[in-house]
């Protein structure tokens, strides 16, 4: 019963090691085809469309300045340094500390932060960013590029030893050929840059907190709120940035984030008005709080989805007859159902429905006889002995292990289950020693973030060995390309590619839930899991 | 006294270094490697290695062993791998809300167990004496934490009469304070208690029958000072080791429970570190409660010598 305080990251963390909430991608596309021009607040065209628009109760009243909010969240934050942490946890918090050179809004559209504009030069290699004038940190200094360029050259500095070092990999060079520019130069054309560097883990810290050393235990940004005291297990409690860069914003004087374990616990507090918001409440309930009066609990599309790893290096699991075996044996509807109630989407794709990106190819309707005649073909149609290993922290996986247990046996498929404990798990994963292992991913945006890490040869994500060189160039076209209708293209035929091949067989795209009291105005549930506060308000 | 109490610290050492040895062995060879949950699943080799030679984590266990030792004596208990915060400070941080809890679910067990245990015991095969033996029976078979959340459920939900978790500092405000102890210390208390009761009320089945009860009541003593002069005091001493016991117990039952209740102490400290593989952080903070432990057994054995006047040290 203790799951959720297993991970640093507690709940959602996990499934994902969130790759960040990344990327946003660039719709439209009008920026690519005209050469250097600068790129300034709104985007044109929505077309993500797992972005729906959140429903704000009294929208119409002006917010009220003032007041403590109190946030429960699932687990402890572990490290407070943005560039040395991974956790969810962490990250709920200091979004609200730090901020990017760049931002993803609600609908994951990319949006100033500390950049106010930005330009692509002609050969699209090179970016230039303005920075905002006169934005403070918290320390009373004034941010200046050499800030920017230090924090990115500190996170790709293999001696920093931070996971988000990766995102910098096709980067070439950081520079700050003035104090108020900073220009970024690529390897070869990144389509996907502006989004990673939205990415919660690039944030902009100051030199001088990171080079004493005090950024894990006090973080020091620009954020709309400054960070105050951490007591681990009891609180975190950041206060009103008072010279904030957003011209009235925050509304909240102070909000205090209080850790609560258990699930059904921090629903409880939430029910007797102990807190005033909560990250998620137990699937099982949702629906039920959703019709009640006493909290409002909204839930969103998300980018997150659950998947079967495949060890594709295994016999008989490296023929890719079987792998389909299993996916037409599967029924998904059931394994959603059972694994998060009505929060789970079946999907046979990682981009969920209604995504620009998405394939509608979903070859993999329920049907036994076909995958026993895949099985036949393969040469066990007698059955063989399987493994799946969820991470026991994460119960959906665990439960979605036992839903694909009983399917499989359906066709002869002799499944064991063996769930793990988060840190074991990770090591097994890292190591190859599994035949199929299920997690789930979050944050995505960009498509990018979907494929390329998970499925490229040899890339830091994949773990099921997969590799196939035709999906590897059209993986590199979709990162070289800036037209958008050509890059769906090419995005559609990688997942028509991983969906026939399966080294991932998709299972449920998720929503992402959040839940608060009747008088806290102005909060939206993100696709991408973020939280953030800047423009909350209390109305009481 | 004063030898013998030295004498058992003395036998604390050995007993200590034992603890250390089975710790440092088990959160070492369970699976799972401290740099991949730093990491998350951003892990690639070259940083897990990077990290293992940063912490010391490639080199024999033996010589890691001896390294936190030979800090250990020096009073440094070390550093978290994934906050950084020192061991000791963050052990000795969270010791106050596990003492707390401890404490007063301690109380809670007594408050429960010694009437129980005295109703049923001076009036056995009553029907006070079933009901009570029913109660003890549930009270052990309850597991914790369903008991935990019952009781949010009821008094927290439902009637509404105490907050359903968290924890605040007596020196901040003792009212809050106490309402947000009473819940976790009845959960952790009732199992202790049910225990208790069931072994007081045997012992003073077993006083009531002794020729000092029957001289007491010959002179003419009212049977309530019978039982509380005579019986009680005498039945207490076998269970005064039981107590001793199911203290240190409790201090392994308040790990379910801290969780439950969002309880900033040393249980979920050590909980949280072991999923972490946080190696020191473990460390410390199982040695901080065996070390409790110890110093608990000793104050049961000085309190033997006040209870009953024929053991001298």
């Amino acid at each position: 019963m203790v799951d959720r305080t297993a991970e640093p990251g507690g709940a959602r963390a996990r499934r994902t090691g969130r790759t960040g909430r990344a990327v946003a991608w660039f719709i439209g596309g009008r920026w690519l085809s005209m050469g250097a021009v600068v790129v300034a607040l709104t985007v044109v065209g929505a077309s993500l469309g797992g972005a729906l628009t959140p429903q704000r109760a009294n929208a119409q009243d002006a917010p009220k300045a003032g007041g403590t909010m109190t946030a429960a969240i699932g687990a402890d934050p572990v490290n407070l340094d943005p560039h040395l942490s991974s956790a969810y946890s962490t990250f709920q918090v200091l979004e609200n500390v730090y901020n990017q050179l760049v931002g993803l809004d609600e609908e994951l559209q990319l949006v100033p932060e500390l950049a106010e504009e930005w330009s692509v030069s002609e050969d699209k290699l090179t970016y230039t960013f303005t920075l905002r004038q006169g934005v403070q940190f918290h320390n009373g200094r004034e941010l200046t590029a050499d800030d920017v360029v230090f924090s990115y050259e500190r996170i790709r500095n293999p001696d920093t030893k931070s996971g988000w070092a990766y995102l910098f990999d096709p980067i070439d060079t950081i520079e700050a050929p003035d104090p108020r520019t900073v220009t970024i130069t690529t390897k070869e054309i990144y389509a996907p840059l502006l989004t990673k560097l939205a990415s919660s883990g690039t944030a902009i810290v100051p030199r001088e907190a990171a080079e004493a050393g005090t950024l894990e235990a006090a973080p020091v940004g620009t954020g709309p709120f400054v960070f105050v005291e951490f007591v681990p297990a009891d609180h975190l409690t950041v206060k009103r940035n008072d010279s904030y860069w957003e011209n009235g914003l925050p509304y909240l004087d102070e909000i205090i984030f209080k850790p609560i374990p258990d699930e059904s616990v921090k629903q409880t507090n939430l029910e007797t008005q102990n807190v005033d918001w909560a990250d998620g409440v137990p699937a099982k309930d949702a629906n039920d709080l959703m019709e009640s009066d006493d909290v409002v609990v909204e839930s969103i599309a998300g980018t997150a989805y659950t998947y079967m790893g495949v060890n594709t290096a295994r016999e008989p699991l490296n023929d890719k007859r079987v792998r389909q075996a299993i996916s037409y044996a599967l029924d998904r509807e059931e394994v959603a159902a059972i694994a998060l109630y009505d929060l789970a989407v079946p999907s046979q794709n990682a981009i969920p429905e209604g995504n620009f990106w998405r394939s509608d190819y979903a070859p993999y309707d329920r049907d036994l006889d076909k995958a026993q005649q895949l099985l036949d073909e393969a040469g066990v149609g007698d059955g063989f002995e399987l493994e799946l290993m969820p991470a026991k922290d994460y119960v959906e996986t665990v439960r979605s292990a036992e839903a694909a247990q009983a399917q499989l046996a359906d066709v002869g498929i002799d499944v064991t289950l063996r769930p793990l404990e988060w840190s074991t798990w990770l090591d097994e994963e890292g190591q190859g020693n599994f035949d199929i292992y299920i997690c789930g991913w979050i944050g995505m945006v960009d498509p990018d973030d979907y494929f390329y890490a998970q499925h490229r040869t040899d890339q830091i994500f994949n773990f099921t060995g997969y590799s196939n060189p035709e999906l590897d160039e059209l993986l590199d076209q979709g990162r070289t390309s800036l037209d958008d209708e050509e890059r769906k293209k090419v995005y559609e035929q990688i997942q028509q590619i991983l969906i026939d091949d399966l080294p991932y067989i998709f299972l449920f795209t998720t929503a992402n839930v959040d839940a608060w009291q009747p008088y806290v105005q102005g909060y939206a549930v993100r696709p991408d899991s973020a939280v953030i506060f800047k423009d909350v308000w209390l109305d009481k | 006294m004063l030898s013998f109490i030295l004498r058992r610290v003395l036998l604390a050492v050995p007993v200590c270094l034992g603890i250390s040895i089975l710790v440092f062995l088990l959160i070492h060879l369970v699976p799972g490697d401290p740099a991949r949950v730093m990491l998350g699943l951003q892990a690639n080799e070259q940083t897990v290695a990077k990290i293992h030679e940063e912490l010391g984590l490639d080199r024999p266990l033996p010589v890691q062993y001896l390294d936190w030792i030979w800090h250990l004596l020096r009073g440094d208990l070390g550093e978290s791998y994934l906050t950084g915060e020192p061991v000791a400070r963050a052990v000795l941080g969270r010791m106050p809300a596990t003492l707390t809890l401890t404490v007063a679910a301690f109380v809670a067990s007594l408050l429960i167990a010694i009437p129980i245990g005295i109703i049923s015991g001076t009036r056995p095969y009553s029907r006070a004496d079933y009901g009570a033996m029913v109660f003890a029976q549930l009270g052990v078979a309850i597991p914790e934490f369903w008991l935990g959340i019952m009781l949010i459920l009821i008094f927290s939900l439902y009637l509404g009469w105490v907050p359903p978790s968290g924890y605040v500092s007596l020196m901040d405000d003792p009212v809050s304070w106490l309402k947000h102890l009473v819940l976790p210390a009845v959960t952790v208390g009732v199992v202790n208690a049910a225990v208790l009761s069931r072994f007081l009320r045997s012992s003073i089945l077993e006083v009531m029958h002794q020729d000092y009860i029957r001289t007491a009541r010959a002179k003419g003593l009212i049977e309530q000072r019978v039982i509380t002069l005579h019986a009680l005091r005498n039945a207490l001493i076998p269970t005064v080791t039981v107590i001793g016991l199911q203290f240190a117990f409790m201090l392994g039952g308040v790990v379910v429970v801290e969780v439950i209740f969002a309880w900033p102490g040393v249980g979920r400290l050590a909980l949280d570190a072991i999923y972490r593989r946080d190696y020191p952080m473990v460390q410390g903070a199982v040695l901080a409660v065996a070390l409790t432990f110890v110093l608990i057994n000793l104050i049961v054995d000085v309190l033997y010598a006040y209870l009953d006047p024929r053991i001298k040290f």
